[in-house]
């Protein structure tokens, strides 16, 4: 499969200076702040690399959601255009993410509701791990640390796996905002660790079920 | 096997570095496994680059023949439907000898508008008869977006353009 990254490799090159993920800088949220600013007033470059920056976060929600790569592709599209009309109602970098996370899965929603093209549903409506192409399997899950993360993921109910999910790709002072928009409190991920991941630690301590091969 | 969430990490504590490393390594699990595809944020920034700073959008709703994003197969005619609030626009895509893309369109409500094609070459401009058709011969090959300009001052018009997702042709 082409496009698999490794975490190394991922730099947007239009954000110089910065790295994109949880580990947020301090600067971030006045940078973010001036982006959207000249974003709302019609700079493109602005936009550009506002775009650039979350969305890697809003495919995850879309794919969470259920949609294809096709219809993700198309959501995230409708998603981005739609923001241009809603500067007015977003205040915030944290409320901006937000407004983009929970309108991705609303968009998400009324694509499958339209019953265009959807997953075949398997199990669940979130598989913990996607369709995985030949060969993806000894590159992806490489050790036991990672399968031992994978299984513990997949013994988290599908409120919890979606949520981290979404969480893991988000910068860390929208955590709460996210959090709360996707209807996750109290208990939630933000200022404290949240039901979700003291779940996946106990999981995680208590260790494999199945020892690994 | 029971979980220790009572335990060492209550869901009140504070997040710490071991959680943080956690959520890192469920990013590159996922990154890995479900990587957004590389070209789809210059694909959004091509449908954002308009003259407008507001837009109504226009939501893909059927779509018959190829599918939209799936290498383009030979002579094969694709109808596509996209809804906004205030238009429903339907086109028909076929391909030219020389390559290049054919688009037959209707908007219903029928109406005169004047319609652009942006493409990352240039940018074409139609307008739409009473019975709301329009045509464009020739389009380049590659990305494209339709663009529906606001109707005059009349009643129907919202005063925004109508655009559509940037779609592959």
């Amino acid at each position: 499969m082409e496009g698999l990254t490794l975490m190394k490799d991922r730099r947007p090159a239009t954000v110089p200076g910065s790295r994109p993920g949880p580990s947020a800088r301090p600067d971030r949220g006045t940078r973010m702040a001036d982006l959207m600013s000249a974003a709302a007033g019609g700079s493109e470059e602005a936009l550009g690399q506002i775009v650039t920056e979350l969305s890697p976060l809003l495919w995850q929600v879309a794919r969470a959601a259920g949609l294809t790569s096709g219809d993700a592709e198309d959501v995230l599209q409708t998603v981005w255009l739609r923001l241009l009309s809603h500067w007015d109602s977003i205040r915030s970098p944290s409320s901006l993410t937000a407004w983009l996370v929970i309108t991705t899965k609303r968009e998400a929603w009324r694509v499958r509701a339209a019953g265009r093209r959807q997953l075949p549903v398997d199990q669940d409506q979130f598989t913990v791990l996607p369709d995985q192409g030949p060969g993806l399997e000894e590159q992806a899950i490489v050790d036991d640390q990672r399968r031992a993360l994978w299984a513990a993921i997949d013994r988290l109910d599908r409120r919890c796996q979606e949520l981290l999910r979404i969480i893991a790709f988000a910068p860390r002072p929208d955590y709460a905002a996210i959090a709360a928009r996707l209807g996750m409190r109290p208990g939630s991920v933000g200022p404290t660790r949240g039901r979700c991941l003291a779940k996946l630690r106990g999981l995680l301590a208590d260790g494999p079920e199945v020892s690994p091969a | 096997m029971k979980p220790s969430d009572a335990g060492g990490w209550p869901a009140d504590g504070p997040l710490d570095e071991t959680d943080l490393q956690i959520l890192a390594d469920i990013r590159d699990l996922f990154q890995a496994a479900d990587p957004m595809p590389p070209d789809l944020p210059e694909r959004i920034r091509f449908s954002l680059a308009l003259r407008d700073l507001e837009v109504e959008v226009a939501r893909l709703a059927a779509e018959e023949g190829q599918q939209m994003l799936a290498v383009r197969g030979p002579e094969q005619s694709r109808t596509i439907t996209f809804d906004s609030d205030s238009l429903t626009i339907m086109i028909r895509i076929d391909r030219n000898r020389d390559g290049t893309a054919r688009v037959d369109g209707w908007l219903a409500p029928a109406q005169r508008r004047e319609i652009e094609m942006k493409t990352t070459s240039d940018t074409l401009s139609a307008a739409s008869d009473e019975q709301g058709r329009f045509s464009f011969a020739s389009v380049p090959r590659g990305t494209a977006q339709l663009v529906v300009r606001p109707a005059d001052q009349g009643a129907s018009g919202s005063g925004r353009s109508v655009v559509t997702p940037a779609l592959i042709l």
